[in-house]
């Protein structure tokens, strides 16, 4: 049964990967029924995806230096469990960790995944994240939240507002499909309107792109 | 003193180079077309308004100031201060005028009686020596702008043919307050008059053609949504769709467009001016924002990323078929269709990241770069006679707005206020 539940996750979260989230959007609903998925939200780990699995095994080596650490000097300790395991196409990409605590707006418990630029895609790292969130929210069953979609300044503001969305719902249908049922999450956007950091810097830029948790 | 300085402007004028003219006339309608060969400007002889009280001297200075700006402010003209006498019952001795090589000679009066001014004003085209239009305005002594730039829409729409910006309005986004606001100003800054007060996030405004309406985005509620608000009495009325809406623009003075989410994908929809959904216009997975309308309302330029990128479309809403555009660069959004039809204004992200303005002819030729290496800038509009562009640019440092000829000449800053201006949009409404 086990099995069975990966199997059926592990295909479209393939296409969500490896292709961008129009390909996703067009598989979401079709080949996944909202009672199969259920299950799923109880234990996070069953959730994870296999395309995200081995970055939980593999640490990044000590003596690596992380472009990423370097952005979240004030990342506060976290359980071992939830180790901040960073996955090496989040570091190659210079976007932050998904999780929460790294600034005064992400404060959690539900964190945050970031994006590419001009990007709704996302990473195994933002599908990680997403998988504890649904478990989080498949053990508080009585919390709701609202996503917001944020985007760099880069780009124009129009677009950006469209961007956000994408991103927002991009990461809303992820977790409807671990279960979480689709009323308990609301997407919306803010585009460039509401930068988490005003600096110009690529380190800012990066933290900008993300989908955030409001739990209501 | 006076005379010394009108004599030596006098000289000066005199020792322009002589350029061979190329002005041609020939009537069309109720116009007269005067147009030049080439892209030169017409020179225009300007004398100061005559007065017949020695107490009117200081409003016809006003006068003489507010339609030199406003004749200046198109950049068609070349504008000569003259000096030609005219007595009564007596014609014009053109050569004077024509010494100082001008095309157009433009003399006037004006007449202050109990708050109220009378201008007359005679325009003449020296080539031919002889009276174009001749036309009385009339106005209050505390809006001399009104009288003053009507003669130079009529000016302006008798030699070139075509409608001017005079007396047209642009609206636009400054955080002035500390929020995100829209604000309204005349064609050429003057007068701004703050249109919202949400303080919220207010964005993209767009004025109907006959401007009675303002549509723009808000986030009031949270999530930005379409807003309608009459101009008449200020009040506006949200469009309850779930979801969010995006970028309205009006296709004429009954229906506006704008991207809503509320089905899922973001798609183009018409909706009716009291906020009645009506059409949905774009049928393609992923983001399709940012409509605008060809000037018959039949095409819609619109942002879709279908392959990808943002890039510009266009697509016939009668036929439902949708073209690309733009092919140069691959992030090319803020589409806005020329009132002459024949051009569309867009923001390019060229590779090295610096976002410039380009306008394309609606079949993919001719493009044309119309800024360079001065920072980010981006949302062109154009002015209601096609002749201008108005957009923002950080060139100095924040956000502000910035006219410019329709290829790219003669940037300048429209107006100056504390805070970041952006998002402006050029009203085909004129008073």
């Amino acid at each position: 049964m086990k099995k069975k539940i990966n199997g059926i996750f592990i295909l479209p979260l393939l296409i969500i990967a490896g292709c961008s989230s129009d390909a996703a959007l067009k598989t979401s609903g079709s080949t996944v029924t909202p009672a199969s998925q259920a299950p799923a939200t109880v234990s996070s780990r069953s959730a994870i995806p296999a395309s995200a699995a081995p970055s939980l095994a593999s640490k990044p080596a000590p003596s690596t230096p992380s472009p990423v650490a370097l952005t979240q000097p004030s990342l506060p300790s976290v359980s071992s469990t939830v180790s901040p395991t960073t996955t090496s196409s989040s570091q190659q990409n210079g976007l932050p960790q998904s999780g929460y605590g790294f600034d005064q707006w992400q404060t959690g418990p539900v964190g945050d995944v970031f994006f590419e630029f001009d990007s709704s895609a996302l990473s195994a790292n933002a599908q990680e994240q997403l998988a504890k969130n649904a478990a989080w929210f498949g053990r508080n069953t009585s919390k709701s939240a609202r996503i917001e979609g944020h985007c760099d300044s880069r780009g124009t503001s129009e677009y950006n507002i469209a961007l956000g969305e994408r991103r927002s719902t991009t990461a809303k249908e992820y977790m409807v499909r671990l279960g979480v049922v689709s009323s308990r999450l609301e997407s919306l956007s803010f585009g460039e309107e509401r930068p988490f950091d005003s600096g110009k810097s690529n380190e800012a830029m990066a933290k900008n792109r993300r989908a955030h948790f409001i739990v209501q | 003193m006076k005379f010394t300085r009108h004599f030596i402007s006098a000289i000066l004028a005199l020792c322009l180079p002589l350029v061979p003219l190329h002005l041609v006339a020939a009537p069309e309608g109720e116009y007269i077309i005067i147009s030049k060969k080439g892209s030169e400007n017409i020179t225009l002889a300007l004398n100061k308004l005559d007065v017949q009280r020695g107490d009117d001297g200081k409003v016809a200075h006003s006068m003489d100031l507010i339609i030199r700006d406003g004749l200046a402010f198109p950049g068609l003209f070349t504008i000569l201060d003259s000096h030609v006498a005219v007595r009564d019952n007596s014609g014009i001795n053109f050569s004077t005028p024509g010494s100082i090589n001008a095309e157009v000679f433009v003399r006037g009066a004006v007449t202050r009686n109990a708050g109220n001014v009378t201008l007359e004003m005679k325009v003449y085209s020296i080539g031919e020596a002889k009276l174009l239009f001749s036309k009385t305005y009339r106005g209050s002594e505390k809006n001399l702008r009104s009288p003053a730039h009507a003669f130079c829409a009529d000016l302006v729409e008798r030699l070139t043919g075509r409608r001017s910006a005079f007396g047209s309005k642009i609206v636009f986004v400054s955080n002035k307050s500390g929020f995100k606001e829209i604000y309204q100003c005349d064609f050429d800054g003057q007068d701004i008059v703050q249109l919202t007060n949400a303080r919220s996030i207010s964005l993209t405004p767009a004025l109907s053609p006959d401007g009675k309406y303002l549509a723009y985005t808000n986030y009031s509620t949270g999530r930005p949504a379409l807003y309608i608000r009459n101009q008449l009495d200020g009040k506006s009325v949200m469009v309850g769709k779930s979801g969010i809406s995006i970028d309205p623009a009006w296709r004429n003075s009954r229906e506006v467009a704008t991207t809503l989410s509320f089905e899922g994908d973001q798609e183009i929809y018409l909706l009716k001016s009291d906020g009645a959904l009506y059409r949905r216009l774009t049928k393609s997975s992923g983001i399709d924002i940012s409509p605008t309308f060809s000037p018959d309302g039949n095409n819609m330029a619109y942002v879709s990323e279908r392959n990808g990128q943002p890039q510009i479309f266009i697509q016939d809403l009668l036929s439902g078929e949708a073209r690309r555009l733009t092919f140069n660069g691959d992030y090319n959004t803020q589409p806005s269709w020329s009132p002459s039809g024949d051009k569309i204004a867009y923001t390019t992200c060229e590779k090295s990241g610096e976002f410039n303005i380009f306008t394309v002819g609606i079949d993919g030729s001719g493009l044309k770069q119309l800024t360079a290496q001065t920072g980010q800038n981006e949302s062109p509009s154009w002015s209601p006679d096609g002749e201008m562009v108005v957009f923002t640019s950080n060139r100095d440092g924040k956000r502000r707005l910035y006219t410019m000829g329709s290829t790219g000449k003669n940037q300048r800053a429209l107006l100056q206020m504390s805070g970041e201006q952006m998002q402006a949009f050029w009203s085909l409404f004129r008073k």
